[in-house]
């Protein structure tokens, strides 16, 4: 127990990152060791502005243990206290050397020394699969980064995010909506909900899956805190799949570090005049593997990632099975809808646009109130004033 | 000798009566002015001194008191000038009394004499001819708009010169009199039948393309709906608004009264000119006040809202206006006038407007356009939660609009003018018109959610259309109620008595569908 502690207070320490800590505890041999060390013995392996840290912080504690711990309020208080409190939120802290860390994360070239945890850890036994992409994703991002989510929920495979808003947040939702588990690793403390609009998201991981962060609980959200998380991210999964990412995007640092790390890269192509897709597309070009659907992308998974020949009936499945979910609306209606069904894309359309683009075959009064039909049934939804695009199975 | 001289004074949009009473007596030469008097009506007494010094009348060295009454009234504008100056002149007997009974006076005085335009003549000469005065003597630059009331005489004069030869001629010879000063004719002015006149300065046929919000733009007009429109620079936001006038149905002459009497208090009456023939149109930068918008000031006066009164206010750019300044919109949206409180009380100026907005959808004004649009979603909903919630919640119909693609531009396809468009509106006018007869309702925007039953009544199929609607759209009970308003527009558009479910599908494609 005594070594924890120590442990917990060599993560928490501003300025001192996991190589660092690992530096240091090859020298002195244990966390307790650490704290124990003489400033000259701790002088030649820390940064000066380190070495203050540390010793300040020790300072404290050494200052605060008795009356802090008594009184057992107070922000700088004792570690010790600290560190009990943390059962008490619920909050879990695993260190590397320990059984229960994460295996897969303990493999990666450089994993956090320390990893707090509230909900669960992840399946050792199960697939775990990294789903990231752009926050401001499009209609098209949205819907592939849903049914993904959900195929994985349904088939008991991990999903792995960083909780963001955009691609991470559907996919997760979408997951834990399915019955599956899903772990959100944060870029702050556990205890802290970021984004803020994320509330029931964060919520639900907490019972469904996990809440994972290298971060000691309180620490703020800052942007250097991202990138070494994504390296957490991908270190969890299996492999990572980008859906949506433009050419100078922070999702592909994510790839960088599953490259590193030696995870498969699956990207989800689209179009070429959606700037969107230009990352993806741009990793597929540089070798990463093509994500045509859920169902093919878990089937290579299954099997070891190799590049089997499909049938070409998977394609067509899917078509016909969305087609098979419109169910509802008479046969009439639906012969005159299909057009108008057809025009919309994941691209959100203005009405006026498929008006043009009937050619005359309607009216635009028509138009009009064919699409809104087509919200009615839920094949079309209305993204802002006047713009339609086409329905997903979960709106 | 005491004399009195019927004038008026402007509250409002309404008027009094004021009485100028001269009254000259042997004394001290002294020329006192009372009567709740602001500063301007005080300098009176230079002006007419002077005026009728130079006019070649003498004023007599002696007791001058002139006394405006209501008394307790505050009393202010220049109009005072010719009814005193007539005052004293009949005070000295230049005329004779019976010349100057039962006529109003109204003018300001320049140094030489000359008569000078003034503000709000036509509520004054309204109330005048309601009061049972036969005649009125105004500046000439008013008399076009005093002419338009029925029932009393005006006659417009340049000079107080002019005006004594008439009073002088008036007990005598009738005929010379009114040689000197001849009655003004209202202007025939084409106000309703089959070619209306003024339009509003965009036709119709000069917009290529952008065929729903053109549509979007006949419903509202045709049930007064007010209408936002969204889309990014120059995709002809503003080009639409300004068609608006020119697709509503003429004005009646009761409209065009009210209008006249707004301008002509406000002050913006052109010289000469008599009824207003067109919609009004204003169009207020963003940065206006509260005040300048709404109305107000020392003494009040109509602001932007009122000088669109019967007919369309335009916010461009809606974000970019001040929150106090939108904000002050809600009253007069809800009760079609402004209430304007002083500490002399309060005065109430008419309202009653069609709102038209244009905004863009996001910062950079290209969403959902994800290749040009970079907006993260905390910043779209920051931008458009500037535009306060009441606000849009009182937008009937909410339209998106693109940029114009190269092939409307140059395809030379000639599109409808506003004049048929014009018809459709006045058709379902007529239609709504037959509705509410006896009703306080005159058009389909204004209807209270307690009438909707009544007025908006759904057959089964209706019914059962608009509970879809409402639980897939996860509408509210605010935006149900304005889809069942707009889609009774539709109708009428239509010609048809019964609402469809097409019409109502067609009115829920415009409610506002923001995040």
């Amino acid at each position: 127990m005594e070594e924890k502690w120590y442990a917990y207070w060599l993560c928490g320490l501003p300025g001192i990152g996991n190589r660092t800590i690992k530096c240091l505890l090859e020298h002195f041999g244990s966390p307790g060791a650490v704290y124990r060390a003489s400033e000259q013995a701790l002088r030649p392996l820390l940064k000066p502005a380190q070495l203050q840290a540390l010793l300040e912080s020790r300072r404290r504690e050494a200052a605060g243990t008795g009356s802090a711990a008594r009184s057992g309020v107070g922000k700088e208080e004792c570690f010790q206290a600290a560190y009990e409190r943390l059962q008490e939120q619920g909050i879990a802290f695993y260190t590397v050397e320990e059984a229960c860390y994460p295996g897969r994360l303990k493999q990666i070239p450089d994993p956090p020394y320390g990893i707090f945890v509230k909900g669960g850890l992840p399946d050792e036994e199960r697939l775990s699969v990294a789903v990231v992409g752009a926050r401001e994703c499009s209609e098209y991002g949205r819907y592939v980064a849903l049914e993904l989510g959900k195929y994985l929920g349904e088939q008991g495979i991990q999903v792995i995010s960083g909780m963001a808003r955009g691609i991470d947040s559907i996919s997760q939702t979408a997951a834990l909506s399915a019955g599956g588990a899903s772990f959100g690793i944060l870029g702050c403390g556990v205890d802290v909900c970021y984004p803020a609009n994320n509330r029931e998201l964060y919520e639900i991981l907490q019972q469904k899956g996990g809440i994972l962060s290298a971060y000691p609980p309180g620490t703020l959200p800052k942007a250097g805190h991202f990138p070494p998380r994504n390296r957490i991210v991908s270190g969890l999964a299996d492999a990572l799949v980008v859906i949506e990412a433009r050419l100078k995007s922070g999702t592909l640092i994510t790839v960088d570090m599953a490259l590193e790390q030696g995870r498969e890269v699956y990207a989800v192509p689209g179009r070429v005049t959606d700037r969107l897709s230009d990352g993806c597309n741009r990793l597929i070009a540089q070798g990463a593997g093509v994500f045509l659907s859920p169902e093919e992308f878990v089937r290579e998974l299954a099997h070891g990632g190799g590049r089997a020949v499909q049938s070409d009936k998977t394609g067509k499945e899917n078509e016909e099975q969305k087609g098979e979910d419109t169910d509802g609306g008479e046969m009439a209606d639906r012969e005159k809808l299909l057009p108008i069904l057809q025009a919309l894309d994941f691209q959100p359309r203005s009405a006026e646009d498929i008006y043009v683009a009937l050619k005359g075959r309607y009216t635009l009064q028509d138009v009009t109130v064919g699409l809104m039909e087509l919200c009615m049934q839920k094949l079309a939804v209305q993204t802002g004033v006047g713009y339609f695009c086409r329905g997903h199975s979960d709106c | 000798m005491y004399c009195r001289i019927i004038s008026g004074a402007v509250l409002g949009v309404c008027a009094d009566m004021v009485d100028v009473e001269v009254d000259i007596a042997p004394g001290l030469p002294m020329f006192n002015m009372v009567g709740s008097l602001r500063s301007e009506v005080r300098e009176s007494r230079e002006r007419v001194c002077v005026a009728l010094k130079n006019a070649g009348l003498s004023i007599p060295a002696a007791h001058i008191t002139v006394n405006l009454s209501p008394a307790d009234l505050k009393k202010e504008g220049t109009a005072y000038d010719l009814p005193i100056a007539v005052g004293i002149l009949q005070s000295m007997e230049y005329f004779k009394a019976r010349a100057a009974e039962n006529m109003l006076f109204l003018g300001e005085l320049g140094l030489n004499g000359e008569l000078k335009r003034v503000r709000g003549v036509l509520p004054i000469v309204r109330e005048a001819a309601v009061r049972g005065v036969t005649e009125c003597i105004v500046p000439a630059a008013n008399a076009a708009e005093g002419a338009v009331i029925p029932g009393i005489r005006v006659r417009g004069a340049e000079h107080i010169s002019q005006v004594l030869a008439y009073l002088q001629a008036r007990c005598g010879d009738k005929g010379r009199a009114d040689k000197i000063l001849p009655v003004t004719v209202a202007e025939e002015v084409c106000l309703f039948d089959g070619q209306p006149e003024a339009g509003g300065s965009v036709d119709f046929a000069h917009i290529k393309g952008q065929e729903r919000a053109k549509r979007a733009a006949e419903i509202a007009a045709s049930g007064f709906h007010n209408l936002l429109m969204t889309g990014p620079p120059g995709a002809g936001k503003s080009m639409i608004a300004k068609c608006i006038p020119g697709i509503l149905p003429p004005l009646t002459l009761e409209e065009s009264l009210e209008v006249t009497t707004v301008a002509s208090v406000a002050g913006l009456l052109s010289e000469g000119q008599g009824l207003i023939a067109g919609r009004p149109f204003q169009s207020p930068h963003h940065t206006v006040s509260q005040t300048a918008l709404t109305g107000g000031g020392t003494v009040p006066r109509p602001g932007v809202i009122s000088l669109a009164h019967r007919g369309v206010l335009f916010l461009d750019e809606l974000t970019e206006f001040k929150r106090s300044a939108l904000d002050s919109l809600r009253q007069p949206l809800e009760d079609k006038q402004i209430q304007v409180a002083r500490a002399g009380g309060t005065v109430a100026f008419p309202a009653d407007f069609m709102l038209v907005g244009a905004m863009n959808p996001c910062p950079c004004g290209y969403y959902p356009d994800t290749n040009k649009c970079r907006c993260s979603e905390p910043q779209i909903k920051r931008y458009l939660a500037r535009v306060s919630g009441p606000i849009l919640d009182r937008m009937d119909l909410c339209v998106e609009m693109k940029a114009v693609g190269i092939e409307y531009l140059q395809n030379g396809e000639e599109a409808e003018d506003s004049r048929l468009v014009r018809e459709r509106v006045m058709a379902a006018r007529n239609v709504q018109k037959e509705r509410f007869a006896g009703t306080g309702y005159r058009f389909n925007a204004d209807i209270q959610t307690g009438d909707l039953e009544s007025f908006c009544a759904l057959d089964r199929e209706g019914r059962l259309c608009m509970e879809k609607l409402y639980k897939t759209l996860d509408l509210s009970a605010r935006v149900y109620h304005r889809i069942l308003k707009v889609a009774r527009t539709i109708a009428d558009l239509e010609g048809e008595e019964h609402i469809r479910a097409g019409h109502l599908l067609e009115a829920a494609s415009y409610r506002p569908s923001f995040f």
